[in-house]
C-alpha cells in the first residue's frame, strides 16, 4: 500500500511537470475531441494510442521509432499533434519552446522493467521487485525522478550518484532506447556511454546486486522481445499492458506518468536562416564533441562493411569450390542458404539472426551482424562466381584440360582470371550496396553511423545536419570502396598490362624486335 | 602407338559408340569421317578422356589410360588437340597462349618457352601478330595460333576435331595448309572432318563412322574411290552428287536453289560455274520441262574432280523442249561457250517413264 501511495504522489507531481500547457495552439485545438480524424503521431510499440482509441476512434496513426522524429513531423506538418509522456514533453520543451501541450490528459501509464526469459529470470524479478520497492521507501526513486525529469537540463544533469559495482556475479544486458531523455540517452560518462533516469537507476541496482551493467541502445518496440528471447536480462521502460503482463515477466512499476499530447504553438524562434544553421551545425557536430559519434559510427559501419566483404568473399569462394563439380550435398546446402538469406529482407534475417539464433550467446550486435552480412555477400559471391565463371564458357575448360592442366590449374590459370572480369562490376556493386544496407543494423543494438545519426538527432531536435552529414559520409565510404575495387579490376585486368611486362625477363632476338 | 579395344560411350537414351576397335601407328595420318550423328567427334573426345568411355580400353604406350590411378594430365601432354571453336585463352596474348602450358606443363624457363613459340609462330607465319589478343585475330588466324599451342607441347599424336568447320571458306584454306605441312614432316594426326578433299589428299587412313563403330577402314582410294559397303558407297555418292525430285509443279524452287549453292559451297566449285549451271537449271526446269498435267522432272547435279567437270542432268516427262529454241538470251550464250557441252536425247524409254533427257556439262576454263 505504502508503494502504491507513493507512486500517486509521483503521478501528481507529473501532472504539473508541463509549465507551457496553456498555451494556445496553432490549429485551434483545445481538447482532445477535436483532434478526430486528423493525422496523429505515437511512438512504436508504446500503446499510448489505446488510452484514446475511444475518444477520437477516427484518428489516423503514424508510428515513430524515436520520440524526436515526431517533432520533425509536426514541424512539417505530416501530424497535427502527437502522443507522448508528459515527462518527455518537458525535455522537448526545453528545445522547442514552440510546442504546445493539450491541458487535457491522455491517460496515465506505468512503467516496468521487463525481465530477460532466461534461466536468471526468477531470481532478476526478486532482485529488480526488492529493489524498487527500497528505492520508493528510501525516497532514492522520487530523487532521481525530481533530478531527471522534473528538472532536467540535458547540459546539466549528470550521474551524481556513484553506482560502482563489484562486478563479482557478471555482467547483465540491459536493452535501453538510447535516444529518450530524459531517461536515455548518449552522454559519455565514467560508468557508461549513456545517462539518464532509466540508466542511473539501473547502475544503482547493479552496485547494489554486484552487477556490471552492459547497456545496449536499440529501437523501443526491439526492447520487449529481445529480452521475451533471453537476449537480454532487462528492457527498461516498458508501458504495462494486460496482455504483456500475460507474455512477459514484468517488474513492479518504478515510475508512472501522464500521456499528453503535444501540437504545435506559436511561441516560435526569430533566428535567422545563417544563425539557425550554424547553431545547428555547432549542436551537430561541435557541442559534446559529437563528431566523435560520427568518428565511431563511421568506424563501426567500416568494420562491419570490410569484415563482411573479406568472410563473405572467402565464404562465397569456398562454397562456389565445393559446388563447383556438381557435388549434389554441398549444391542442397548451398542452394537452400542462397534460397533462404536471399529471400528475407535484410533487417528480418539479422533479426532471427540476434534474437533467435544467437539469441542465449552473448554475441555483440556488431559481430552478429559481420555474421549475417558476411552471409548474405557469399550468397552475392557465389553467384557472381557461376555467373562469370559460366561466362568464360567450357571451351576453355576444355583446351585446358586437354593440355594436360590439372582441374585446379585449369581453375586458377585460366577459368578465374577471365571470370573476374565479368564479375568485378557487380562485385563493385554489391559493395556499394552491402554499405548502404548495413544501416539497418542498428535495430540489432550497433552503433553504426546511422545509428549515430539518429542518436545525435534525439540529443539536438535537428533533422538536417546529422540526415546530410549522413548521406555525404556514405557517398565517401561508398565512392572509397569502389575506388579500391575498380582498381583491382585495372590491375588484375591481363588487357591493360604493358608489352614489357608480359615479355619481362625475355631476350629478344635482333631479328624479332618487331613484335614489341 | 595408341591401341583402342572395344571402346564404348553411353549416354542416357543413346549410345553414339558402341565398339570400336582401331590401333593407331606412330607416323598415321586419319581421317575419321561419315555423317553427322555418328560419333566421330565423340570417339576423338574419348581418346584423351575429355569424355568418360563407359568401357573399353584405351592404351598409350603400353599402358591402359582407363585404368585408376593412371594420371591422365600426364597422358593428355602428350595427346594435343585442336577444337573447331579453337579455345585460345582470352585472357593472354598470343605468344603467352604458346608459352604458358610450356611453362606451367613442362616446366620450361620462361626464355625457352618464348624460344620455341616464337619458332612456332613464324611456322604458323603469325610472328607479327605475338603480342596481340586473340579477340583481335580472325578465325584462321585464332586456328593456326591453337595449332601452334598444341605443337609447343612436343605432343606424341594430334587429335584434331573439325578445325575448319567453324571457319569462313576464305580462311579454310590457310588452316588445312598448315595442318598439310605437319603431316609431311610426319606428326602423328588423327582428324575429324567433313572437307572430303582434305581428308583424301593429306591421310594414309580413312574411318569412315556409322552405326556406333567404324563401319568401314581403308586407304583413301579405297574409301572414296571404291567403297565396298552400302553406307559408305551412298555417302561417298552424296559427296559429289545432288539428285532432286519435282512431282509438283508448286514445288519450292528457292529451297533448291539453296541446296544447290550448299553444294557448289562444299565441293568448292568457283561461284562462275554454278551461276552458269543455275541459268541452265531455271531455263529448263522452271520455264520449259515442266508441264502442269504430268509434272515429273529428276535433277542431278554431279562433280567429277578428277576430270573438274560440272554437269547438270535433267529427265522429264511430257513435250520436248529444244534448247537452240530458247529465246533467253543468257541461256543461249552459256550454251555457245566452248566449256559447255550438251547431251540432248527425246523419246527415251526409261523405266520412270521420263521420255526426254538433256544433259549440260561444264568443263573448268583454263586461262590462257
Amino acid at each position: 500500500m505504502a508503494a502504491m501511495l507513493l507512486l500517486s504522489a509521483v503521478s501528481v507531481f507529473g501532472h504539473d511537470a508541463p509549465t507551457t500547457a496553456t498555451a494556445e495552439t496553432k490549429q485551434g485545438f483545445t481538447s482532445i475531441a477535436d483532434l478526430d480524424g486528423h493525422e496523429l503521431g505515437v511512438q512504436t510499440s508504446v500503446l499510448y494510442e489505446d488510452l484514446v482509441k475511444d475518444r477520437i476512434p477516427n484518428a489516423n496513426w503514424h508510428y515513430y521509432t524515436m520520440p524526436n522524429d515526431m517533432i520533425l513531423a509536426l514541424e512539417a506538418n505530416k501530424i497535427s499533434a502527437y502522443l507522448i509522456e508528459d515527462v518527455g514533453f518537458v525535455a522537448q520543451y526545453a528545445q522547442h519552446p514552440e510546442l504546445v501541450a493539450l491541458d487535457e490528459v491522455a491517460g496515465v501509464c506505468e512503467y516496468k522493467v521487463v525481465i530477460g526469459n532466461n534461466e536468471r529470470q526468477e531470481y532478476l524479478t526478486q532482485q529488480m521487485n526488492e529493489f524498487i520497492r527500497k528505492s520508493k521507501e528510501n525516497g532514492f526513486l522520487d530523487d532521481l525522478y525530481d533530478y531527471w525529469v522534473m528538472n532536467f537540463d540535458a547540459e546539466t544533469c549528470v550521474i551524481r550518484t556513484n553506482p560502482v559495482s563489484t562486478n563479482e556475479n557478471g555482467p547483465v544486458d540491459i536493452g535501453i532506447e538510447g535516444g529518450y531523455e530524459p531517461f536515455s540517452f548518449e552522454s559519455k560518462n565514467e560508468y557508461s556511454d549513456f545517462s539518464g533516469f532509466d540508466v542511473e537507476f539501473m547502475l544503482n541496482f547493479c552496485a547494489e546486486y554486484g552487477y556490471e551493467a552492459v547497456f545496449h541502445s536499440v529501437p523501443f518496440e526491439s526492447i520487449a522481445p529481445a529480452a521475451e528471447t533471453g537476449k537480454y536480462d532487462f528492457g527498461m521502460n516498458i508501458v504495462y499492458s494486460d496482455e504483456r503482463e500475460e507474455t512477459a515477466t514484468l517488474s513492479d512499476t518504478y515510475y508512472s506518468c501522464d500521456i499528453v499530447f503535444v501540437l504545435e504553438g506559436f511561441n516560435e524562434t526569430n533566428a535567422g536562416f545563417f544563425e539557425r544553421m550554424g547553431n545547428s551545425f555547432y549542436k551537430t557536430f561541435i557541442k559534446g564533441d559529437r563528431w566523435k559519434l560520427f568518428a565511431s559510427g563511421i568506424g563501426t559501419t567500416m568494420l562491419i562493411t570490410v569484415a563482411s566483404i573479406v568472410f563473405g568473399t572467402i565464404l562465397g569462394f569456398l562454397a562456389y569450390m565445393a559446388c563447383r563439380h556438381g557435388n549434389l550435398f554441398a549444391n542442397k546446402v548451398t542452394g537452400f542458404f542462397n534460397w533462404l538469406i536471399e529471400g528475407m529482407p535484410t533487417i528480418v534475417f539479422l533479426m532471427i539472426l540476434y534474437y533467435i539464433i544467437f539469441g542465449n550467446t552473448k554475441m555483440s550486435g556488431t559481430w552478429v551482424s559481420i555474421v549475417g552480412f558476411s552471409l548474405i555477400f557469399a550468397c552475392a559471391m557465389y553467384d557472381m562466381l557461376e555467373v562469370g565463371c559460366n561466362a568464360v564458357g567450357k571451351g576453355q575448360v576444355e583446351a585446358s584440360r586437354a593440355l594436360g592442366y590439372s582441374d585446379h590449374q585449369s581453375f586458377f590459370k585460366v577459368i578465374l582470371p577471365q571470370a573476374a572480369q565479368h564479375f568485378l562490376p557487380i562485385y563493385k556493386n554489391d559493395i556499394v550496396t552491402l554499405i548502404k544496407e548495413t544501416s539497418v543494423v542498428g535495430y540489432i543494438a550497433v552503433m553504426d553511423l546511422t545509428k549515430m545519426s539518429d542518436l545525435v538527432r534525439s540529443r539536438t531536435y535537428e533533422a538536417f545536419f546529422p540526415l546530410i552529414a549522413t548521406a555525404i559520409i556514405y557517398f565517401i565510404l561508398a565512392g572509397i570502396m569502389t575506388t579500391i575495387v575498380k582498381r583491382v579490376q585495372i590491375n588484375i585486368d591481363p588487357m591493360h598490362r604493358k608489352k614489357e611486362k608480359i615479355l619481362e625477363g625475355i631476350k629478344i632476338s635482333e631479328d624479332d624486335q618487331f613484335v614489341l | 602407338m595408341i591401341e583402342i579395344r572395344h571402346l564404348r560411350k553411353e549416354y542416357e537414351g543413346t549410345t553414339p559408340l558402341e565398339d570400336i576397335n582401331v590401333t593407331i601407328n606412330d607416323g598415321d595420318v586419319i581421317s575419321v569421317i561419315g555423317p553427322s550423328g555418328a560419333g566421330k567427334s565423340t570417339f576423338l573426345r574419348c581418346i584423351n578422356l575429355l569424355e568418360e568411355p563407359t568401357s573399353g580400353q584405351i592404351i598409350v604406350d603400353g599402358q591402359d589410360i582407363m585404368e585408376k590411378g593412371c594420371d591422365i594430365n600426364e597422358v593428355r601432354k602428350k595427346m594435343g588437340m585442336v577444337f573447331q571453336s579453337f579455345n585460345l585463352f582470352g585472357h593472354l596474348t598470343v605468344i603467352e597462349n604458346i608459352m604458358k602450358p610450356q611453362m606451367t606443363l613442362l616446366g620450361r624457363s620462361k626464355q625457352e618457352a618464348y624460344d620455341r613459340a616464337m619458332e612456332l609462330l613464324y611456322t604458323v607465319g603469325l610472328a607479327a601478330k605475338a603480342l596481340n589478343y586473340p579477340s583481335e585475330l580472325s578465325g584462321g588466324q585464332q586456328q593456326r595460333i591453337a595449332i601452334a599451342r598444341t605443337l609447343a607441347m612436343d605432343p606424341e599424336i594430334i587429335l584434331f576435331d573439325e578445325p575448319t568447320s567453324a571457319l569462313d571458306p576464305s580462311m579454310i584454306g590457310e588452316v588445312q595448309s598448315v595442318i598439310r605441312m605437319l603431316a609431311k614432316e610426319g606428326h602423328t594426326m588423327m582428324i575429324v572432318t567433313h572437307e572430303m578433299d582434305f581428308a583424301r589428299k593429306i591421310s594414309n587412313r580413312i574411318l569412315f563412322m556409322a552405326d556406333g563403330g567404324i563401319y568401314e577402314e581403308g586407304t583413301p582410294k579405297q574409301i572414296f574411290d571404291h567403297p565396298q559397303k552400302e553406307k559408305t558407297k551412298k555417302f561417298i555418292q552424296r559427296l559429289t552428287s545432288l539428285t532432286y525430285n519435282i512431282t509438283d509443279p508448286e514445288y519450292d524452287f528457292e529451297a533448291l536453289n539453296e541446296e544447290l549453292q550448299a553444294y557448289a559451297e562444299k565441293l568448292l566449285i568457283e561461284i562462275d560455274r554454278t551461276s552458269k549451271l543455275q541459268i541452265c537449271l531455271e531455263e529448263i526446269c522452271v520455264n520449259n520441262a515442266l508441264c502442269e498435267d504430268d509434272p515429273g522432272v529428276l535433277i542431278n547435279i554431279d562433280y567429277s574432280e578428277k576430270k573438274d567437270i560440272l554437269s547438270l542432268r535433267v529427265r522429264y516427262k511430257g513435250d520436248h523442249f529444244d534448247p537452240k529454241d530458247s529465246d533467253n538470251e543468257l541461256f543461249n550464250q552459256v550454251l555457245e561457250e566452248e566449256t559447255t557441252t550438251v547431251v540432248d536425247l527425246k523419246d527415251v524409254e526409261d523405266e520412270n517413264g521420263y521420255t526426254n533427257d538433256i544433259t549440260i556439262s561444264f568443263r573448268w576454263e583454263e586461262e590462257e
